[in-house]
């Protein structure tokens, strides 16, 4: 699952990751809230429940910070199924430590995105 | 009502003095008056007066006593302190103590009253003056730091976009398809995503605190190595670390010293230079870390090297942004730490830098 408010973000990342073919599907979220009503089943369109997460950090109304709030209230088999990445091009020293402390999250990636950092933390 | 606003409290328990003084002054300012301490500083407490002048001879409190009473509460009055008698300690100690502005002696002459009620009120003024000017700074600069922050984010974020298609055009091998053109676009990208990094760290630079944290040279400088060496895989580097102790250390700071000179030690190596190499030793001591950093690069010139960590030098032949050595040097002194150079052209240089172990 993507979450960025960035649309060209989200193109360029879904490319890159079924270019690199490392997962079957993609869903794409265009904000926090978004991705809640996704994972709560108040969308029609689920298909799957996503194993991967690529979270932007800065976003308008929800930020990638407070969308981790709000995603550790979610039902446990949807929360132990999944691994977070943060993503953003932030070079901010206390946004990657914030993000990096935070029991969900698994690394902050820089953007651009690289798959061999990407496929680093998925071993 | 006084014509020129100028406010000034008189504090006597002799009704007479209360009454001549307002009599005598009140066409000039305006004039409250009270006949105890007490008075006084009720009267203080409802209005905002700058100038006090007391009588030192007061039953229960002295003027002394009274104005060392209200220093803390109305640190900005002007204390002017009149006495008929002469009481040199009490008065020595109040004037070295910062308690009274002016004495004046009983009886009081007219002209010595406007003159020091008038010196007193200028430096009341310069002093608010001088203090409103610092706040103003203060925020203005804070600002300026603030706005460069968040445009340096906001400039970032599709530079980075950009960079990205570029690395796809590279995975969808269409990198070479249009001549160099894909490759001018990702040198532009990368040349103005360092300027955007350089001016990032000089503000937070400027900005931050110091932060102490424990430092293990070893894995931050491999760490360092691995993130400049990325782009150039040509260059051998060396590293000794000998540090048995611990080292404790600002490592915002240390990591952007360290990161631009290996950078630097990366960027100025020979073009034709077939064994390029980079040496990194590091002895940390009980007070100190002694970090040098040894490339067989270019070197730099002699009448050089006086300027290389002035803002925004650059040498002729080789285009740096002029920030690197620049935001080196303002980072050292921010954590007081030195740093010396020695090279020798087209045979290489030597950086040379000590920091204060923290501990």
């Amino acid at each position: 699952m993507l979450i960025d408010d960035d649309e060209i973000d989200l193109k360029i990342n879904s490319k890159l990751i079924s270019l690199a073919k490392i997962f079957d599907e993609i869903v794409i979220c265009h904000s926090g809230v978004e991705a809640l009503r996704y994972l709560n089943n108040e969308l029609d369109q689920k298909e799957f429940t996503p194993i991967f997460i690529l979270l932007d950090i800065q976003m308008p109304e929800m930020n990638g910070f407070d969308f981790l709030l709000h995603y550790r209230e979610l039902s446990k088999s949807i929360i132990n199924n999944c691994l977070i990445a943060m993503l953003s091009s932030t070079l901010d020293f206390g946004d990657i430590k914030k993000a990096e402390a935070n029991p969900h999250v698994v690394k902050l990636l820089k953007k651009p995105l690289a798959i061999n950092e990407l496929l680093t933390i998925l071993k | 009502m006084g014509s020129s606003n100028i406010r000034v409290l008189y504090i006597d328990d002799e009704e007479n003095n209360l009454t001549s003084f307002k009599a005598t002054f009140r066409r000039e300012y305006e004039i409250y008056t009270a006949n105890s301490a007490t008075e006084g500083l009720r009267i203080l407490q409802n209005i905002d007066i700058p100038i006090i002048i007391a009588d030192q001879k007061m039953p229960n409190m002295t003027g002394v006593e009274f104005f060392q009473s209200i220093s803390k509460t109305f640190p900005d009055a002007m204390r002017i302190l009149l006495t008929g008698y002469t009481d040199i300690d009490a008065l020595a100690d109040a004037i070295n103590h910062g308690d009274v502005y002016r004495y004046i002696q009983k009886p009081w002459n007219d002209l010595e009253i406007h003159n020091s009620i008038k010196n007193a009120h200028d430096a009341y003024r310069g002093k608010i003056n001088l203090r409103n000017k610092v706040i103003e700074l203060e925020k203005t600069n804070d600002e300026l730091n603030r706005f460069i922050y968040s445009i340096s984010h906001e400039l970032r974020a599709p530079l980075v976009s950009v960079i990205g298609i570029v690395n796809l055009v590279k995975l969808e091998n269409m990198y070479n398809s249009s001549g160099e053109y894909w490759s001018l676009i990702e040198t532009c990208s990368n040349k103005l995503d360092y300027y955007i990094q350089k001016t990032l760290q000089y503000y937070k630079n400027n900005k931050a605190v110091e932060e102490k944290a424990e430092i293990d040279f070893k894995s931050l400088i491999d760490e360092l190595v691995a993130v400049h060496s990325y782009t150039d895989i040509d260059t051998n580097f060396t590293v000794n670390v000998d540090q048995k102790i611990e080292f404790k250390g600002d490592l915002f700071r240390i990591e952007v010293i360290l990161g631009n000179l290996i950078s630097n030690a990366i960027k100025y190596q020979k073009i034709d230079e077939l064994n390029k190499r980079v040496t990194i030793n590091v002895t940390v001591k009980s007070n100190l870390a002694e970090i040098t950093i040894n490339d067989n690069g270019m070197g730099i010139l002699n009448e050089h090297l006086e300027k290389i960590f002035v803002q925004f030098f650059k040498s002729k032949v080789h285009h740096g942004s002029g920030l690197g050595l620049f935001i080196v040097k303002e980072a050292l002194n921010k954590i007081n730490g030195r740093i010396s150079v020695s090279s020798t052209i087209d045979s290489g240089t030597t950086f040379t830098i000590t920091i204060p172990n923290a501990k």
